[in-house]
């Protein structure tokens, strides 16, 4: 297409968009052609119409598939931007967003998708299709509560359960920790349609989080037998035998004789580990990562993360925060598990919910998403946390207390706020950013800091397949400046706000698992006895359950001081990251040897 | 014909000034603190004439100026070689040695400045200063009074004699000296311009004494006990001081008003600094006015006690620590330790540390790992009243020489204070108690600027 009637279109030339119709007939012919195949004729009439009119809707749907079918996808998301913003009747633009969001969807692009979504729902509220669209949105993009919303009125507007829509909801329910619903919900979606091979993935993921592993391994051996193609329930398999310590399984189920995908190495890095082959597990991760770089172009982007710190530092200092108003004590106390990825946070959680009095919050909504909220709450065009200067002035003064309701209403949706809870762990990685709202939200709520040693941490998560801000699994120079932004970011609250915080090493808390734990509970102020069993790390804890209790285990030592065993082999494993890390080794007391 | 150098910013080859106006430039930058130029001026001086000793030594200042002491000393040893005989480089190297703790150097070049220039009061000033580093303070009266009997008009030198009398304990005499401080070059505008008399002790009408907070805040703390002494003479005195200090001051009984600015005074017949009370109400080792004269509020005591019960971990005793000053006190550098030199506190188990610190040093909490959990308190603390009522709540206090010593020794709270070598005057010698403040320890460093097995000392006390 010109480019005058394409990128470089000028909107005030467009001809009306009733006018276009004239050219409907055509477009109807490129759209039989394009049914029967016939692409090349479909895309020259198409786009003739187009150069006429290049907000003819039918032409442009018809390019829009062309594009798709080609995996075209810039000039895809450029037509389906065009398409998406064609003024009409309410159904028009629902048909045109909804098409737009599902392709975004299947791209990935969940964020993009969501504003394109939102304008569907707005033309068509009553549409069970645009519903679960946003439901779907909104829940690969960490608003589940909100997601679950839309699921459930797609299915109402249905008025049946839809089994797709049903294992979308299930696999929502999943994320909240809800396992016992989801569970069911999966039994009914995959009663009607068996063929939903993400939903078989799902049900064995919800299975193996409730403990039952044995159904969750069967569900997956029937699935590869119908589908043995399937990589995404192979490696799904796969990772059930990393969690059962079975290491060979996986690795002969993964075996090299095909091109691996990154994550299908990344799972045979940690067999290898498992095994003890430790050269050959670093190789493997090296490997993943390697070609996640190259050939998926992976790169860290610490930039935004950089000014972000800045910004956060130059904010959040000793006397601006004395003078910023503070929300009176809640519902609950909540308990922040602040901690890198890996470095044991998931464990002390672990034992904490095994306790009358905890309910277990995780990563479920997150205290940072309020951080968002604050400009449009307080009415200010700056950006947080320069917004946070608003809460000086009038009735803002009350917005420390409407963001905790905020927070706490999440969890009370959630099911955390059961009778008798008067703890409420949050375990969300993102914290480390957020201790000076934390602060504002619950000034002396207790912040546990696990930490473990910095070279552990390098090693726990250059083998997971998970993904960081700024892409900072890219590698382990990657990994390690993020690391020092993380710690960075923790010294910085610590050294300008008066927090309750009390720091605890993951070796100490693997070792001695009911004394450590009692040192958390008096810090905290929660009274009642540790069991003496608790390190068997057993007991039953009710939903909401978070997805780290699908690798639960009796607490060990074993990954303790891990790279030691890894140096021994490998002397020059950290060379590249050594100098970023040894001042904080340093600064955490591990430069000396096993921390006490 | 003269000697010349590049200009700084011209192009290597290009253009030349001459030595003179490059030396002269340097010196100003330097006073100017345009540090990160004059260092680059004098790298260039250096490199086009490296063995003069002018440069030399100017550069060596710089250096230490930049706090690179060890290039600044190797500098100006080298211009001391090359130019032996020329007074300034030896009586500037004797500050310079001192400030890298090497006090036997520092006397050693200060005799030799003096040799050489046996007329410059400055030289004789320096050496005064080594001297009572030193704890030489006879030695230390008597060259001050020499660059005195030179210069008789020389406020720092009657200051530096004041102080080493003070710290000898012969406090009658020291306090006449004292009264130099307001003619030094950092007390401008301590005083109000005024042609009333400071006063001299005499009986005035209510309300017509004039009493001004100079100094810092320890220092009013500590002289604010004599207030009273004033109001018997004087009754209901008006004082003058800072806003920060207006609520610790009301404490003391007997005052008329207190005013933050100079015009609020109103009338007043004479004026006396804090600091003066003293000289004037013959206060000497053995007749200070007992401490106890301040205490926070019951109120206050109880909302700290609440918010400690929930952030310092139970059954561990509380112990406050402050371990850095203002860092534009002259004495800081001698005075302020780093948060990691208390070590051997964090070791302890049985304790939990509450830190009272303000100011800019804070941040150094956040990288605070040692094993006794650590609250960083003094982001919280508004004034020295709240840090009074927290002091009512821990067991101890730990401190350097800084204001809130004199806020624990004035309320009675128990505290341990750590001290250099030769510490300011008012804590005197040889002693680990003090008059002013019967609830403060004194642990005094045993080598000049080595904190080492002071801090133990300390921790095993506790």
């Amino acid at each position: 297409m010109r480019e005058i009637r394409c990128c470089a279109l000028d909107a005030a030339t467009l001809p009306l968009q009733d006018n276009t119709s004239l050219l409907e007939t055509q477009s109807t012919e490129a759209t039989k052609f394009f049914n029967e195949k016939k692409y090349a004729e479909a895309e020259a009439l198409a786009l003739q119409v187009l150069d006429l009119a290049p907000n003819q809707r039918t032409a442009l749907r018809v390019m829009f598939e062309i594009r798709k079918a080609q995996n075209k996808h810039e000039a895809a998301t450029v037509l389906g931007t065009r398409l998406a913003g064609l003024p009409g009747l309410p159904g028009l633009r629902a048909q045109a967003n909804t098409q737009f969001a599902q392709y975004l969807v299947g791209q990935g692009r969940h964020v993009d998708a969501l504003p394109i979504a939102a304008a569907a729902l707005k033309a068509t509220p009553k549409d069970a299709t645009v519903q679960h669209v946003m439901g779907v949105v909104l829940t690969e993009t960490g608003a589940v509560l909100e997601g679950e919303t839309h699921y459930r009125r797609a299915l109402k507007l249905l008025g049946r359960e839809d089994g797709l829509v049903v294992a979308n909801l299930a696999w929502n329910l999943k994320l909240q920790g809800r396992l016992e619903e989801a569970a069911g919900l999966y039994e009914k979606a995959l009663a009607q349609r068996a063929d939903n091979k993400r939903g078989v993935g799902g049900q064995a993921q919800v299975e193996f989080g409730r403990g039952k592993r044995g159904k969750a391994v069967a569900v997956l051996d029937a699935a590869l037998v119908q589908w043995g193609e399937d990589r995404t329930l192979r490696l799904l398999r796969a990772m059930a035998d990393l969690a059962m310590h079975q290491p060979q399984a996986a690795l002969d189920r993964l075996t090299p004789t095909e091109a691996l995908l990154a994550p299908e190495i990344l799972a045979r890095a940690q067999a290898f580990e498992q095994l003890g082959q430790l050269p050959e597990a670093v190789s493997a991760w090296s490997n993943a990562r390697r070609m996640q770089r190259e050939r998926s172009g992976l790169v860290y982007r610490p930039e935004p993360l950089q000014a972000r710190a800045t910004a956060y530092k130059a904010y959040f200092t000793a006397d601006r925060v004395q003078v910023l108003p503070r929300a009176k004590p809640g519902a609950f106390t909540p308990v922040f598990l602040l901690g890198f990825a890996r470095s044991g946070s998931a464990v002390l959680e672990q034992l904490l919910g095994q306790l009358p009095g905890f309910a277990i919050g995780d990563e479920f909504a997150p205290i940072g998403e309020l951080a968002g909220a604050v400009p449009r709450l307080v009415g200010t065009q700056a950006p947080y946390p320069e917004a946070l200067d608003e809460l000086l002035v009038g009735e803002n003064q009350e917005l420390p207390g409407r963001l905790r309701a905020l927070y706490e209403g999440k969890r009370e949706k959630l099911g955390l706020l059961r009778p008798g809870v008067r703890f409420i762990t949050d375990r969300a990685l993102s914290n480390f950013w957020h201790i000076g709202l934390i602060k504002l939200l619950y000034p002396e709520a207790p912040i546990i800091h696990v930490l473990r040693h910095p070279y552990d941490l390098m090693l726990a998560n250059m083998a997971q397949d998970r993904k960081f801000e700024g892409n900072a699994q890219a590698g382990l120079p990657a990994l390690a400046n993020y690391y020092g932004i993380h710690a960075d970011m923790i010294r910085h609250f610590r050294g300008q706000l008066t927090l309750r915080y009390l720091p605890v090493r993951y070796e100490n808390l693997v070792a001695e698992p009911a004394k450590i734990l009692r040192e958390v509970l008096d810090f905290i102020g929660a009274e009642g006895a540790v069991p003496p069993g608790i390190g068997a790390n057993n007991e039953i804890v009710p939903d909401p359950l978070p997805a780290h209790f699908a690798g639960r285990e009796a607490v060990h030592g074993k990954a303790a001081y891990k790279h030691r065993e890894f140096l021994g082999v490998m002397p020059h494993l950290f060379d590249e990251v050594k100098d970023a890390l040894a001042p904080l080794i340093d600064e955490l007391g591990y430069a000396e040897g096993d921390v006490a | 014909m003269s000697e010349q150098v590049k200009a700084p910013t011209a192009q290597p080859g290009k253009q030349v000034i001459p030595l003179s106006e490059a030396l002269e430039k340097l010196s100003k930058l330097e006073q100017d603190n345009k540090l990160v130029e004059a260092d680059d001026l004098a790298g260039r001086m250096l490199a086009a004439m490296p063995e003069h000793p002018h440069i030399l030594h100017l550069a060596g200042i710089v250096s230490y100026r930049n706090r690179r002491i060890a290039e600044a000393i190797e500098r100006m040893e080298r211009s001391q070689v090359i130019a032996p005989e020329v007074a300034l480089y030896p009586r500037n190297m004797c500050e310079v040695y001192r400030g890298a703790g090497r006090l036997e150097d520092a006397v050693r070049a200060g005799r030799r400045a003096i040799e050489l220039a046996p007329k410059d009061a400055r030289a004789y000033f320096n050496l005064a200063l080594i001297l009572y580093e030193k704890l030489d303070l006879e030695e230390s009266v008597r060259v001050a009074e020499q660059a005195i009997e030179l210069e008789p008009n020389y406020p720092e030198a009657h200051f530096e004699k004041a102080e080493a009398l003070l710290l000898a304990g012969r406090m009658k005499e020291g306090w006449e000296s004292y009264e130099w401080r307001f003619k030094l070059k950092q007390a401008e505008g301590m005083l109000p311009k005024t042609d009333k008399p400071q006063w001299d002790g005499q009986p005035l009408p209510p309300g017509r004494l004039l009493i001004i907070g100079d100094q810092g805040f320890g220092d009013c703390i500590q002289f604010g006990r004599l207030i009273p002494w004033a109001a018997l003479l004087c009754p209901q005195p008006i004082v003058a001081c800072s806003g920060e200090l207006t609520p610790i001051l009301r404490q003391i009984p007997g005052v008329g008003k207190f005013v933050t600015k100079w015009e609020d005074t109103g009338e007043y017949d004479a004026y006396i600094p804090l600091s003066g009370l003293p000289r004037l109400a013959g206060i000497g080792t053995e007749n200070v006015p007992p401490a106890g004269y301040l205490a926070p509020p019951d109120a206050l005591v109880e909302e700290w006690r609440q918010k400690l019960d929930l952030l310092c971990p139970k059954g561990k005793k509380r112990i406050a620590l402050v371990w850095a000053g203002r860092p534009t006190h002259k004495n800081d550098k001698k005075r302020t330790l780093k948060l990691k030199q208390f070590a051997p506190l964090f070791a302890r188990e049985d304790i939990c540390i509450v830190t009272v610190q303000k100011g800019e040093q804070i941040s150094q909490a956040g990288a605070y790992y040692g094993r006794a959990p650590l609250i960083n308190l003094g982001p919280e603390i508004g004034d020295f009243i709240d840090t009074m009522a927290i002091l009512k709540n821990v067991h101890h206090l730990v401190t350097i020489d800084t204001s809130v010593a004199h806020v624990a020794g004035a309320i009675g709270a128990p505290a341990s204070l750590v001290l250099p070598k030769a510490p300011d005057w008012r804590w005197l010698l040889d002693r680990e108690d003090t008059p002013w403040y019967p609830s403060i320890k004194l642990f005094r460093q045993q080598t000049a600027y080595d904190w080492s097995g002071v801090i133990e000392r300390v921790a095993a006390e506790l």
